[in-house]
C-alpha cells in the first residue's frame, strides 16, 4: 500500500515549518506549509491534505481554533498538535476535540517516526474498512438506491416484503430511475440470492436473437449456430431473471414467455425435448402497459402474468429532496474511481442541481457528477463545474409537436453528452443503431 | 553502483580525526563508486550555535555551506564533533536535504551507546560511515526506505544505526541508477 501522504505543516515560525518540510520530503510525502490558521484553511479549500501538523501557539487563530474548524469542515483530515512542554492541558483539550495525536517539542526524530507509523496503520485500516464496507453493500443489497424521500421509503419497504415470495414483479419507472438496481435488491433479499441474477435488455436485442438468447438453440439450426447453446432461461437455473424493457418484445415472444411462465418448461430452438426451468421473473418498463393492453398492443394475459405485483419507481423530479444525498453518494463513488478528491458542493451548484428537472433521472445526475468530478480542479464543485447543465426550456414549450419535441430532446441529450452516441443512447434507452437512424432522420449535426 | 561522474568532498568542520575522514571517504568511493577527496578543515558558522540548547542548528550550517561554490566537488559531506539539532527535534546524527549539495555528519552522539557506555573505536567509524552514506543518499535524491537493513532506513538511535547495513536495498539501488541515468 502506498504510504505517501499529503501533509501540511502549520506554524508561525518559519524555521519549524522549514524543518518539518524537509523532514517529510525525505519520505516522499507531498508537503505544503502555512504560516497561520487562515492560510491553512485557504489551502485546504483547494487541496485535500490528509494530515496537518499544527502548532498550538499561533497569533490570530491558535491551533485549537484551527483544529475545531478543520474537524467541522473536513472531518476526515487528521490533525497532529505540536505543543511545548508544560502545555499538557491544551494537548488534552486538542485530543478531546479530535486531534489524532500530539507531540511535545522538541521531540526525538523517532517519536515522529512512531506517530507517522501509527497514522499509516490507521489510514490502512480505514481504507480497508471503506473497501470492505463498499464491497459488502455492493454484494448484499440496496447498492446505489439512495433516498430518504417518502416515495423512496415506500419502495424500500416493499423490497423485503416482495423478495420473500416467488411472484412476478413489474417495475415501472422512467428511464434512469434505477429499475435494475431495485431488481437486484429484490434478488439479493430473496431466498434465491446465492443463485444467478441475469439481466436482459429486451429493447436492445433484435427479436430473432432474443429468442435464441432466452431459449437457447441446438447445433446447426441456423447459420452461425456452430454449437448448441443454453438459453438464459435455463442458465439462470434457480435464480432471478430480469427482463428490462419488457414492453418492447413482440406479441410472439409474449406468447412464448407466457407459456414458459405457466408450464415452467422450455424447448430450445431446434429441439423437441422440453427442459424444466425454475426462476423468478422481474420485468421492467417505462411504458404505460395498461394503456397498451387497452389499445390491444400488449397481450392482456401476459401483462397480468408478469404484473402480479407492481412497484412504481418515482422520477427524480418528484423526489428532489434526495438530490443532496445522491450527489454525496456519487461524489464518493467517482472520487474513488478517479482517485480525485472532491467532497464539497457550493450552495449555488447544489441549487442548480435541485432546480434542474433531470429528464434522464438518477442516471443523468450520476453522469453529471462523474463529468464534473473528472473535470474539477479543486475539491469543491462550483456552478462553473456544472455549466453543461442547462435548465431544459423544452419541457415548458407547450406548442411543440411531438416530432419537434423528440428532435430537440435528442439534440439536447447528444450535446449534454458531447455527442457520445453510446452514452446518449444509454440515457435515451434506445440502441445505438436507432439513435444513429434518428440523427440521420432529423438531420442533427454537431455544432 | 552508479556510473555518472559526481565528485564528493569530505570536509572536517573543526578538528576531526584523519581516520574517521578516511573511513568515510573510502566508504563513499566503494559504496557509491564516486570520486572522493578529503578537503581541508573549515569551521561551522558561529550563528549556527544555539545558546539556549547548547547545540548547533543543522539547517543554518547547511544553508551556509550550500551558498559556497566548490569548484571541483558536486556534493560536500561535512563532519563535525558538535551536537546537532533541527528545530522541533532534540538532536540529529546527520542532516541533508533532498537533492541538496551539502550534508552533515555529527560524531557527538555516535560516540556513546544507548546505555551510556563507550563503543569500540571501529564501531564509531562504522557508524560515521553509515550516517555519511545515508546523508549522501539524500543529496543524491534517495528517500527514506522501509527496509530495516537498507542504508536509507531512518535510524532514531545508535542501536538502529548499528543494525543498518552499509548497502542500499535492491529498490533503492535501482532508484539511484534510474535517477543518475
Amino acid at each position: 500500500m502506498d504510504k505517501k501522504m499529503s501533509i501540511m505543516v502549520v506554524d508561525d515560525e518559519a524555521i519549524v515549518r522549514e524543518s518539518l518540510f524537509h523532514w517529510f520530503k525525505k519520505y516522499g510525502h507531498v508537503v505544503e506549509t502555512a504560516s497561520s490558521g487562515f492560510e491553512a484553511l485557504e489551502k485546504l479549500e483547494t487541496y485535500p491534505f490528509q494530515l496537518l501538523f499544527v502548532d498550538i501557539k499561533m497569533p490570530g487563530m491558535n491551533g485549537i481554533e484551527l483544529l475545531e474548524k478543520v474537524k467541522t469542515q473536513y472531518p476526515d483530515t487528521l490533525v497532529i498538535i505540536i505543543t511545548a512542554y508544560g502545555s499538557i492541558e491544551s494537548a488534552v483539550k486538542a485530543m478531546r476535540i479530535g486531534a489524532t495525536d500530539y507531540l511535545l517539542k522538541p521531540f526525538k526524530p523517532d517519536q515522529l517516526s512512531l506517530v507517522m507509523e501509527r497514522i499509516s496503520i490507521q489510514k490502512r485500516l480505514v481504507t480497508q474498512y471503506n473497501y470492505l464496507k463498499g464491497h459488502l453493500e455492493k454484494i448484499t443489497r440496496f447498492d446505489n438506491i439512495i433516498g430518504q424521500s417518502s416515495e423512496m421509503e415506500k419502495v424500500f419497504s416493499l423490497i423485503p416484503e416482495v423478495a420473500q415470495s416467488d411472484t412476478s414483479i413489474l417495475l415501472v419507472g422512467e428511464t434512469g430511475t434505477g429499475k435494475e438496481l431495485v431488481a437486484k435488491a429484490i434478488h439479493a433479499e430473496s431466498l434465491r440470492s446465492h443463485l444467478p441474477f441475469i439481466a436482459i435488455n429486451c429493447g436492445a436485442i433484435p427479436e430473432s436473437l432474443l429468442e435464441s438468447e432466452l431459449f437457447g438453440h441446438q447445433k446447426g439450426v441456423f447459420t452461425g449456430a456452430t454449437r448448441a447453446r443454453k438459453g438464459f432461461l435455463e442458465v439462470v437455473s434457480g435464480g432471478t431473471l430480469f427482463l428490462d424493457e419488457i414492453g418492447e418484445i413482440s406479441p410472439k415472444m409474449q406468447i412464448n414467455l407466457l407459456r414458459v411462465l405457466e408450464e415452467k418448461k422450455i424447448t430450445s430452438i431446434g429441439s423437441r425435448e422440453p427442459v424444466d426451468v425454475d426462476f423468478r421473473l422481474i420485468s421492467a418498463t417505462r411504458r404505460d402497459l395498461k394503456k397498451e393492453v387497452a389499445e390491444g398492443i400488449f397481450r392482456e394475459d401476459f401483462f397480468y402474468r408478469i404484473n402480479v405485483i407492481m412497484i412504481e419507481i418515482p422520477p427524480l423530479r418528484k423526489r428532489k429532496e434526495d438530490i443532496p444525498l445522491l450527489v454525496e453518494h456519487f461524489l464518493k463513488k467517482y472520487c474513488q474511481e478517479t482517485t480525485k478528491y472532491v467532497d464539497h458542493v457550493t450552495r449555488d451548484a447544489m441549487e442548480l442541481l435541485r432546480r434542474y428537472e433531470w429528464p434522464g433521472n438518477v442516471r443523468e445526475l450520476e453522469n453529471a457528477i462523474e463529468r464534473a468530478v473528472v473535470l474539477s480542479k479543486s475539491r469543491t464543485l462550483g456552478i462553473e463545474d456544472l455549466s453543461f447543465i442547462r435548465p431544459p426550456d423544452l419541457q415548458f414549450s407547450k406548442n411543440l409537436s411531438l416530432r419537434r419535441m423528440e428532435k430537440a430532446y435528442i439534440q439536447q441529450i447528444l450535446e449534454e453528452n458531447n455527442w457520445n452516441v453510446t452514452q446518449s443512447a444509454k440515457i435515451l434507452e434506445i440502441n445505438r443503431v436507432t439513435l444513429h437512424k434518428m440523427i440521420k432522420r432529423y438531420r442533427l449535426e454537431r455544432p | 553502483m552508479t556510473s555518472k561522474k559526481i565528485s564528493v568532498g569530505v570536509m572536517p568542520l573543526g578538528n576531526i580525526s584523519e581516520i574517521v575522514l578516511q573511513v568515510i571517504a573510502d566508504h563513499i568511493a566503494s559504496c557509491f563508486k564516486l570520486a572522493t577527496q578529503i578537503l581541508s578543515s573549515m569551521e561551522p558558522p558561529d550563528v549556527a550555535f544555539d545558546e539556549r540548547r547548547l547545540q548547533y542548528n543543522a539547517g543554518i550550517i547547511i544553508e551556509a555551506f550550500e551558498s559556497i561554490h566548490f569548484d571541483n566537488h558536486d556534493k560536500i559531506i561535512c563532519v563535525l564533533d558538535k551536537d546537532l539539532f533541527i528545530p522541533i527535534f532534540t538532536h540529529v546524527f546527520g542532516e541533508a536535504r533532498q537533492g541538496g549539495t551539502c550534508g552533515l555528519v555529527s560524531l557527538f552522539r555516535l560516540m556513546k551507546n544507548p546505555d551510556g557506555s563507550t563503543p569500540p573505536e571501529y564501531q564509531i567509524y562504522e557508524r560515521a560511515a553509515k550516517v555519511a552514506l545515508h546523508e549522501l543518499g539524500h543529496l543524491l535524491d534517495l528517500l527514506h526506505c522501509e527496509h530495516k537493513k537498507c542504508l536509507m532506513h531512518f535510524s532514531g538511535g545508535t542501536d538502529e544505526v548499528d543494525e543498518m547495513s552499509l548497502d542500499l536495498c535492491e529498490y533503492c539501488s535501482i532508484y539511484l541508477q534510474d535517477k543518475r541515468r
